[in-house]
């Protein structure tokens, strides 16, 4: 439910601006075009990768809004950011009935102790902003949208 | 002479300090939060420090402000040094390289999250003091820039900058520091909103009319119940500085910038001693 915080453990697809504009606006997406995002989870980051750790952290959803939805209707099941979404967005959570979660923002070390494996997926010239795909352990998250379209950040607005 | 090596010594050991090591006021504020992810927060600081990794994956594009006095000699442009710091410390401490070479074509990582953005002021003296920003993209997206008419009120002034703020400062992960730039041309006053970035939370403008304006927008902003990223538990804003500057009787230019709740600033200052070995 809105609000809930939670931990989570398993995989996500990290994936951020540069990355989605090929994939969705280009015309020569090449083998990208087979990336499976069905059952994915996406985290809107870009990591830094060292040879001990992956410090990573949420980005701005919002600047990744105009493709939300092409990734529902690619199978995604939920996105992960940082930061309020638009009303349209929220509308497609929504309407795909998928929430909209939340990682906690600026704490990249302490993020970088709950990530346990790193792939590189897709477009590895992007450096930071490539898609990945990342194991977690116990990574903390809130309910920000649920998929009754519900919203954490509105509430406040509204007050 | 102030020696290159003298320069990026010190340069590179702020950098370090500045991304892994948590800004005081900011550690006060932390300790005290107990809203959604206190504990992610107040951890952070201290894995963050123990193993000199960023505070956060955003290490920003740098942005510095050189006051060098009129009797500093230099080996180099300082432009070229502080460059050359910014290039050897975020790729030997694997900090993220958050630049790209052009805007809106290839948007290439040019892989040492160089180029810098300097600003020099020239001032009187035998010292330069350099000021820096660590600031990433996410509060930088929320800069906005206003030509008002020069008849605009004070209040009409607090209205836009609150505004600003209700509609868009959840995006730039609050606690926010509000730089306000008024006066000047439109570039004048966006700089001057940046350097109302690297003053202290405490610090208030000396005028007593500003430094009013100042905590009375602070107090504004704080009613909006922003909180740690905009989910409504804590502060907005940690603080709210203004900076003027002379203007053309047509214009009333207000810039606003922002910081995130990191903070991430520096202040380094240099002595040049009049020899030239060093």
């Amino acid at each position: 439910m809105m609000g809930e915080e939670f931990t989570y453990s398993g995989a996500m697809i990290v994936m951020r601006d540069a990355a989605q504009k090929r994939l969705f606006e280009s015309s020569d997406s090449g083998s990208v075009t087979e990336l499976v995002l069905k059952d994915e989870i996406v985290f809107y980051a870009g990591p830094i990768i060292t040879e001990k750790r992956v410090i990573i952290g949420p980005t701005t959803s919002a600047r990744m809004d105009k493709y939300l939805g092409e990734l529902y209707e690619r199978g995604v099941i939920a996105t992960v950011g940082k930061g309020p979404r638009t009303a349209p967005a929220v509308e497609v959570c929504r309407r795909y009935r998928r929430p909209y979660l939340v990682a906690p923002s600026g704490v990249a070390a302490f993020l970088s102790t709950k990530i346990e494996r790193i792939e590189l997926i897709a477009y590895p010239d992007l450096g930071p902003e490539a898609v990945y795909r990342i194991f977690v352990r116990d990574f903390p998250l809130l309910v920000a949208v649920d998929k009754f379209g519900n919203n954490i950040f509105e509430r406040w607005e509204k007050r | 002479m102030i020696k290159t090596t003298v320069v990026e010594r010190v340069l590179r050991k702020e950098l370090i300090k500045a991304n892994t090591v948590i800004n005081d006021e900011v550690f006060d504020y932390l300790k005290r939060y107990n809203g959604p992810f206190c504990s992610a927060l107040k951890e952070n600081v201290v894995v963050s420090k123990q193993n000199l990794i960023p505070l956060c994956q955003d290490t920003g594009m740098l942005e510095f402000f050189v006051f060098l006095g009129h009797k500093v000699a230099l080996e180099e442009p300082v432009e070229t040094i502080l460059t050359r710091a910014v290039k050897e410390t975020y790729v030997a401490n694997c900090f993220r390289t958050s630049v790209v070479d052009d805007p809106i074509f290839q948007r290439k990582n040019t892989l040492d999250n160089t180029p810098a953005v300097v600003h020099v002021f020239h001032t009187q003296g035998n010292q330069m003091t350099v000021k820096f920003l660590v600031k990433g993209g996410g509060s930088e997206n929320l800069t906005r820039l206003f030509m008002l008419s020069p008849t605009a009120t004070v209040q009409e002034i607090s209205d836009l900058v609150v505004k600003v703020v209700s509609t868009e400062g959840r995006k730039a992960c609050p606690p926010l520091n509000v730089g306000i730039g008024l006066g000047g041309t439109a570039d004048k006053a966006l700089l001057l909103s940046r350097l109302a970035l690297t003053k202290s939370f405490s610090e208030r403008n000396s005028r007593h009319c500003y430094a009013r304006l100042e905590e009375e927008l602070l107090r504004r902003i704080n009613e909006l119940h922003l909180g740690y990223q905009g989910l409504g538990c804590g502060l907005s804003a940690y603080s709210v500085h203004i900076e003027f500057f002379p203007t053309h009787i047509a214009t009333l230019p207000v810039a606003i910038s922002f910081d995130c709740y990191l903070s991430r600033r520096g202040v380094v200052e240099f002595v040049d001693n009049g020899s030239y070995d060093g």
